[in-house]
């Protein structure tokens, strides 16, 4: 069974619909995954992936088939994402306290000689873990997507797009209009978030030291 | 004065030496996350290096966010390539919304 969709997969990844609403089944769920991961919600994810077959077929006529057609799909999904990056962060306008309590000040002492540094029962402790063991593991991205969703709108698509399309600066910058100060205090807050939260969530449970 | 009240007083005096010139942990995570967007100054790299050398809570931190940056890099090629053990499909509602528009609309 499992072996069967895995070799579905691979055919439909090569192939070309003969008709627009074949790109449904052939590539649909490659393209929802694609946009789960950088959106935080199913319901937005799936209507990208429509906006993008949408669009799609408007431009059905410039596509030549250069490409593979998953491939020329997932550049207009790419996009389609960027805009609504772009659009998320024009809803709400930037100030330098936005997410200010993800920096997380209550890991660090508040007084004493020792006033800034970590406190010991707080402190990051060891993580035992690996990236390929972390791929398996179905548990940990639900949840890195339950500490993903309490961030701001902007923090998260700085800290997506910065991590998971690395992107540059600049144009993170440009797409959140924002200057570059302010795109280091929001990924300084995003990662001090999800570093804590898949701490005492994740790691703590499966073999930390302190 | 004793030879332990001494020593004492010296590993103080040290201890006040390094707290008044090294960033905190609170500033060295600060860079230790801009050490991923910029190079560092030659003043920030020297500080951070030396809290680095005493400091094992901000050695983690400084691994766990490049365990992070690793790991989601990582998670984007797998989720492009298909190979994701765990994978997530449209629901057959949004599958038959997106073929009526697309039906509709290629008419």
């Amino acid at each position: 069974m499992e072996q069967d969709e895995t070799s579905e997969g691979e055919r439909a990844r090569g192939r070309a619909a003969a008709d627009p609403s074949e790109w449904v089944d052939l590539h649909g769920d490659h393209l929802y995954r694609y946009a789960l991961l950088r959106l935080r919600d199913a319901a937005l994810a799936e209507d990208v992936v429509q906006e993008t077959l949408l669009a799609a077929l408007q431009s059905r006529r410039d596509f030549e088939g250069r490409s593979a057609e998953r491939t020329w799909l997932t550049g207009i999904l790419k996009h389609k994402l960027v805009d609504h990056f772009r659009r998320a962060s024009r809803q709400v306008c930037a100030s330098p306290d936005e997410g200010e309590e993800f920096g997380h000040d209550e890991l660090f002492r508040r007084e004493g000689e020792w006033r800034g540094h970590f406190a010991p029962d707080r402190a990051p402790v060891e993580w035992l873990a690996t990236p390929a063991e972390l791929l398996e593991q179905g548990e940990f991205w639900e949840t890195f997507r339950r500490c993903l969703s309490p961030l701001p709108a902007r923090l998260a698509s700085a800290f997506t797009l910065r991590e998971m399309e690395g992107m540059a600066s600049e144009e993170i910058c440009e797409v959140l209009g924002i200057n570059v100060n302010n795109l280091w205090v929001m990924l300084h807050r995003a990662r001090m978030h999800l570093r804590r939260c898949l701490e005492l969530n994740w790691f703590a449970g499966v073999g930390a030291r302190r | 004065m004793t030879e332990r009240g001494l020593e004492d007083r010296a590993a103080h005096a040290l201890r006040y030496f390094f707290l008044r010139r090294l960033p905190t942990c609170r500033q060295t995570v600060e860079l230790i996350s801009q050490s991923l967007e910029r190079p560092l100054t030659l003043r920030e790299r020297v500080a951070t290096r030396i809290h680095l050398w005493v400091c094992i809570w901000c050695v983690r931190y400084l691994e766990q966010l490049q365990l992070m940056r690793d790991t989601l890099g990582a998670r984007s090629k797998q989720v492009s390539d298909d190979a994701s053990p765990d994978g997530d499909s449209l629901s057959a509602q949004a599958r038959e919304r997106m073929k009526r528009a697309l039906g509709q609309h290629s008419r």
